[in-house]
């Protein structure tokens, strides 16, 4: 039988595993915790697709069309026509798993509107789609692990992949409790790690996507794509531990951006965008947001209180809760935030990466998006890229044959004992806080030359403190060993957004403030010695 | 005010309390204490003396993913939504749960959780629903984070028993009411592993950091 590996256990991890499973392969899910924790959990909004019971006019082709323009046109058509072309089959696929839509009296899935589309597609549960999808999901792999098709290992944190002559035979994998490195084969790797956030300190996202298996993979020879395109989400609420999502699902049911002038209120993205100027993409939001330099408030409180109770539940209570503000009565305060990384593990249409029977699948994977993700395109692009990784795989040969990784499996946990039975004064998290400091500071939503190279050699800086950092041991081992794939993935994002001397999608550049035409397709950027060396993929290799 | 930390280094040695002193606002979570406790580069307890990063497991930081839950002050809750402006006392208490294999201070082994459900082939399968709408008990019962707090309360509950507690009872009723077909066979092992074992103090109600009614979970497969 042949076997897959698949490291996290979110939605696009969980679509991966499912659908192997359904092919007959067997698929291990390793992750540090149980799926309830994934950052899926907190996809509020929606899933977009265009089905049979769509909005008058709408299409598929307008589907692909938004999606396309959304992410000004980097995006390739034909990855993103099989994305949208397959969304109505997922909706079904879901619906049949059990998950609980919000329905409307006749029983099925109502849709709402969302940011930068033409009409209303976005099926969606309350506030709540990713976590009820994950619970769809873990039920149904649930029913995989009863026959033994799917082995669930928890604790296990990725360490590095397992690479000979191009190809991917499994991965070496750190266990916490036992404070060792084992090695897993298997026939084919698919990562599902989703993002990239602790290079930002905190973001709208979990703690625990922290983008170390993108820069470990860089090094060891994957090329990455589409760094510097980093979503900033409009509308994200300030609290004492972290800036907190409010969906746009608010902005979809109909919510107002405003900020006070001389009294009065100015909603000035209708002024500047007209009617629907609310649901204009996130990223002209956010740079509205950010050009008003005032105060800004999302207001939905003219809707009355039951409709609120029931379409927005889950903003109401993070309101309430971590700020004591009454949706129903009064404004949100809002401001952007990093939400997204559009950027990611370069991938082919069936999701392979430049390693043979290397897969990237979920936000690992730069895909679909271009310059900058529609709402409600995420957790779609999840499940698919699940599911394409899983046909792919499925028309594979075995390629277990005579690979023994023993030398490279011995040197990695004689590193780590190394690593355990040393002592260093410097803190991990000092280094990965001033990691955040840098990366906030140098690659906000309005970027510089200069102060992109500046962050460049404060990266470069951590880089070299990061090779005579020996163990902390006020810290895990994880946090330990992961820090230098952070920090070269850090260096790699910032040597991108300089690359690109454009500004679009996300990307906007005040030195360089318009769209160029030379830049009109993907970044490209691959570890060659130390060397990050930077490429435009004008040939259109990955998802054209 | 005293922050006392019932600590325990690995899954083998001996827990013990550590004490650290706090003077900061008392507008935030536990969570945020505990973030700002592991901030500095030396961490010092209450005697001055240093001492290592308190070990605690968060990701969503907003009440979504369970991760954070453990016992404050008595009771069990996410920390990420519990405010120390809210507590009562001169002081603030955190231990681990109680009910799970500790694995490093306030970190615990919760796998047992998903080991149940496993156990007992707990999936809906199919969806073919039931004549009744119950959309809005469906929709709570999914949001179950799997935090492990209703089991932490539970008086009938104990790690490695065959009483799975309220968060099975409610995956139940989750199956039950999503896949109709499954009802007689879910009831079944619903009697089996909690029914019978439910001694009705549904202080997991109390608990449930989402607000799912078991006991609404219980009526719909106690009357069948």
């Amino acid at each position: 039988m042949k076997r897959v590996l698949i490291i996290g256990s979110g939605i696009s991890g969980l679509s991966c595993a499912i659908r192997c499973a359904g092919y007959g392969i067997h698929a291990t899910l390793i992750s540090p915790y149980p799926s309830e924790r994934a950052q899926s959990v907190m996809a509020a909004g929606g899933i977009n697709a265009v089905t049979e019971e769509c909005e008058e006019g709408d299409s598929v082709d307008s589907h692909i069309e938004n999606t396309l323009r959304g992410g000004a046109y980097i995006g390739g058509k034909k990855a993103v026509s099989g994305l949208c072309g397959n969304a109505e089959e997922i909706i079904r696929y879901l619906e049949s798993i059990g998950t609980v839509f919000t329905v409307g009296t006749d029983g099925r899935p109502y849709t709402r509107a969302f940011g930068g589309q033409t009409h209303k597609r976005t099926y969606f549960c309350g506030a709540s789609t990713g976590k009820q999808i994950v619970s769809a999901l873990v039920m149904e792999a649930r029913r995989y692990e009863g026959i033994g098709l799917i082995e669930r290992r928890m604790g296990l944190c990725f360490h590095s992949a397992l690479i000979k002559d191009g190809a991917c035979y499994g991965a070496l994998v750190f266990d916490e409790k036992t404070r060792t490195i084992e090695t897993v084969y298997s026939d084919c790797v698919v990562m599902a790690v989703g993002g990239q956030n602790s290079l930002f300190g905190k973001t709208t996202g979990s703690s625990l996507c922290d983008g170390y298996a993108a820069g470990r993979l860089f090094r060891q020879g994957a090329v990455l794509k589409n760094l510097e395109f980093i979503q900033y989400h409009p509308t994200t609420l300030e609290t004492s531990q972290k800036r907190i999502l409010i969906s746009e699902a608010v902005r979809g049911e109909g919510g107002r951006l405003f900020y006070t002038e001389d009294g009065k209120r100015v909603y000035f993205m209708e002024d500047k965008y007209g009617p629907n100027g609310n649901l204009m993409t996130r990223d002209v939001v956010s740079r509205e947001i950010y050009s008003a330099s005032k105060e800004v408030f999302l207001d939905i409180s003219f809707k009355d209180k039951q409709f609120i109770d029931s379409y927005l539940p889950e903003v109401r209570d993070i309101c309430r809760k971590f700020r004591n503000i009454d949706i129903s009565r009064e404004p949100i305060p809002v401001a952007p935030s990093v939400h997204f990384f559009m950027g990611g593990l370069a991938v082919n249409l069936n999701h392979e990466t430049n390693i043979r029977n290397l897969y990237a699948v979920g936000e690992c994977a730069s895909m679909y998006h271009g310059a900058n993700r529609l709402g409600g395109n995420s957790l779609l692009a999840a499940i698919y890229s699940g599911n394409i990784a899983a046909d792919d795989i499925s028309g594979r040969e075995s390629a277990l044959k005579n690979v023994d990784f023993k030398d490279m499996a011995d040197h990695a946990n004689m590193e780590l004992k190394g690593m355990l039975d040393s002592d260093s004064p410097f803190p991990v998290m000092y280094v990965r806080d001033m990691l955040a400091e840098t990366m906030r500071k140098h690659l906000g939503i309005v970027r510089t030359e200069e102060s992109l190279v500046k962050g460049i050699e404060d990266v470069e800086y951590d880089l070299s403190v990061s090779d005579r950092i020996k163990y902390d041991g006020s810290v895990s081992a994880y946090t330990n060993y992961s820090l230098k794939g952070i920090l070269t993935l850090a260096r790699a994002v910032l040597s991108c957004a300089k690359f690109r001397k454009e500004s679009r999608g996300a990307h906007y550049r005040s030195d360089y403030p318009k769209e160029s035409e030379e830049f009109g397709c993907a970044t490209l950027i691959s570890f060659d010695n130390g060397d990050y060396s930077i490429r435009s993929d004008k040939e259109g290799v990955y998802e054209s | 005010m005293k922050v006392r930390i019932l600590r325990c280094k690995t899954p083998d040695s001996d827990q013990y309390w550590e004490a650290f002193d706090y003077n900061g606002t008392t507008d935030i979570s536990v969570a945020g204490l505990l973030e700002f406790l592991n901030y500095n580069d030396d961490i010092i307890n209450d005697k001055g003396e240093k001492t290592t990063r308190i070990g605690w497991e968060c990701s969503c930081l907003q009440g979504v993913c369970g991760a954070c839950a453990m016992v404050i002050n008595d009771v069990p809750a996410l920390a990420c939504e519990t405010f120390i402006k809210d507590l009562k006392g001169e002081e603030i208490v955190l231990r681990p749960l109680r009910k799970f294999p500790v694995i490093h201070d306030l970190m615990v082994d919760r796998s047992m959780i998903q080991e149940n459900l496993k156990s007992a082939d707990i999936y809906i399968g199919e969806y073919k629903p039931g004549k009744k709408k119950e959309h809005a008990l469906q929709y709570n019962a999914a949001k179950c984070l799997k935090c492990g707090l209703c089991l932490e309360v539970c008086p009938n509950y104990t790690n490695g028993n065959t009483f799975y507690g309220a968060l099975f009872a409610n995956d139940c009723y989750l199956v039950a009411t999503r896949n109709a077909e499954k009802a007689k066979t879910i009831r079944k092992v619903y009697g089996e592993h909690f029914g019978r074992g439910c001694s009705k103090a549904l202080s997991c109600m109390d608990v449930c950091p989402v607000n799912i009614s078991t006991l609404a979970s219980m009526a719909k497969l106690n009357r069948g």
